[in-house]
């Protein structure tokens, strides 16, 4: 079963605010003038506003549209509740991002009796109601596997439940187009259609061999011959092969005193998360994008591995400071990439290192107990300022991290 | 707006729960009786847990935070109806 909030930031900011209910509004994450929305309510996307807009777009095609600045305690508040909710119907509950998640409901069916999922997805959206508040909505898509599940979520918005298996399969797939499958997008539809696949119903007639060799010409082939016709190929864990952080800039600048106290905050942060799931970092990724429109990238592998805030910055200015200097910077980014689990356990034999390890275990320890980055370098201080927190969109892993929480009661 | 104000709370019975809500305030020498609870949720400072109650009195919104340390509420913000005509 696949639940989904509907537009579940605007739709949370309404439910706090009575006043908001019905109107066209929206959310960002830093209110400025050339703010983007990252959700809209139902009542604006009726008026043709788009996760991306930017605001004075969105105020021209609605005249008194509202913009809030994300609250992201608020919504982690309402992810938990969800959460819990799901939890008490099968212990199996993958949280996919902040506002949807997948409840496995194999192996629980003599606790759930004679009781039909249909009957079950009602009730989680009254519990919704009850718990979190009148105003939530939620889509819930009943499906044989994730993929299907959640094109159901998807097939009535707002506050839909509907079911998609053998029964009604065809008929579907019917209804829709191939854009409106999760996963294909304009280049994968081009794709299809090269291969003669014009709709849902030629993909699903298609044959695994002709996926695999000529459309996607690699295994995704056959996942897709699968995962059309219900079975299970996304229930694999995903490798973290990554960790980092970007940041578009609040005041565009070429200058050293404004970019590097960002540039360093954002390296704290990536520590932060390169520590936070146990693992030390062999390569950097440095990266800026420019008023010009032109971007720049270097990139490094070092010799030993890294997990300290002074070492990721230490690394990372190196390849910066190799950027064009003259040009205005728009946006830039870190990533920390060759990950392995941490060696950090083991003492080293000679003292500065453990010196260090010890200090980054000191400093994540206060900062866990008072507040995120209370102790911080001198200069990242100002970065801290400029650098809001973002609401997390892909997975939820960071939210109790960058939320300054020490609890994992979510999965726990 | 950070301003202290005083609130009388009442505790309402759900689900075998006495949960706390705040009824009425007074601000700038009004009573404002709530008529509507948006939502309420924890927010954590550090270790220390302050509860954001997202309240109405049928024209405007208010936020209020109670902190549980200290046993104080402050009136946050003001959202004033007409403005979000």
């Amino acid at each position: 079963m696949h639940i989904d909030l509907n537009s579940a930031f605007a739709t949370a900011e309404q439910q706090a605010h009575p006043s908001l209910r019905g109107k066209p509004l929206g959310v960002t994450n830093r209110l400025s003038k050339h703010c983007c929305v990252i959700a809209a309510s139902y009542e604006a996307k009726a008026r043709g506003v788009k996760v991306g807009m930017r605001l004075d777009e969105a105020q021209t095609l609605i005249p008194g549209f509202i913009m809030l600045e994300a609250d992201p305690q608020k919504y982690h508040h309402i992810y938990q509740v969800l959460a819990r909710i799901m939890k008490s119907y099968s212990p199996i509950v993958h949280m996919k991002s902040i506002d949807e998640g997948v409840i496995d409901f194999r192996g629980t069916e003599s606790y759930h009796g004679h009781q039909s999922l249909e009957r079950i997805g009602y009730d989680i959206k009254k519990r919704v109601r009850e718990d979190i508040g009148s105003w939530m909505r939620i889509n819930v898509g009943i499906g044989p596997n994730r993929f299907l599940a959640k094109q159901a979520a998807g097939w009535h918005k707002p506050d839909g439940l509907d079911t998609i298996d053998w029964r009604n399969l065809h008929a579907y797939y019917r209804s829709i187009r191939l854009t409106d499958l999760t996963g294909i997008a304009s280049h994968f539809e081009a794709r299809l259609q090269s291969a003669g696949i014009y709709t849902p119903i030629d993909f699903l007639q298609a044959t695994a061999d002709t996926l695999r060799r000529t459309v996607f010409r690699s295994v995704i082939g056959e996942d897709w011959h699968q995962r059309l016709r219900g079975h299970e190929v996304d229930d694999q864990p995903t490798k973290l092969g990554s960790v980092g952080r970007q940041f578009v800039l609040d005041v565009r600048s070429a200058d050293d005193e404004t970019i590097l106290p960002r540039f360093q905050y954002l390296c704290e942060t990536t520590g932060k998360k390169l520590r936070y799931n146990g693992c030390d970092a062999r390569g950097v990724i440095v990266w800026a994008t420019f008023q010009t429109g032109d971007s720049w990238q270097q990139r490094k592998m070092f010799k030993t591995t890294f997990y300290a805030d002074r070492d990721i910055y230490q690394r990372a200015l190196y390849l910066f400071n190799q950027r064009p200097r003259h040009l205005i910077i728009v946006s830039m980014g870190i990533t920390c990439y060759k990950l392995s689990p941490t060696a950090r356990q083991q003492s080293s034999l000679f003292a500065s290192v453990n010196r260090q390890e010890w200090l980054a275990e000191a400093v994540d320890t206060i900062n866990e107990r008072y507040d995120s980055f209370m102790v911080s370098s001198a200069q990242a201080l100002a970065g801290k300022h400029a650098v809001q927190q973002k609401i997390p969109f892909g997975g939820t892993k960071y939210f109790e991290l960058l939320l300054g929480r020490s609890d994992h009661n979510i999965d726990g | 707006m950070r301003q202290r104000v005083e609130v009388a709370t009442l505790f309402r019975l759900r689900d075998s729960r006495s949960l706390c809500y705040p009824a009425k305030m007074k601000h700038e020498g009004q009573e404002i009786i709530f008529t509507e609870l948006g939502l309420r949720h924890p927010a954590s400072k550090g270790h220390r847990m302050v509860h954001v109650f997202d309240m109405s009195d049928g024209i405007n919104d208010y936020r209020l935070e109670f902190d549980a340390e200290v046993l104080t509420w402050t009136l946050v913000a003001i959202l004033e109806g007409q403005h979000a005509a």
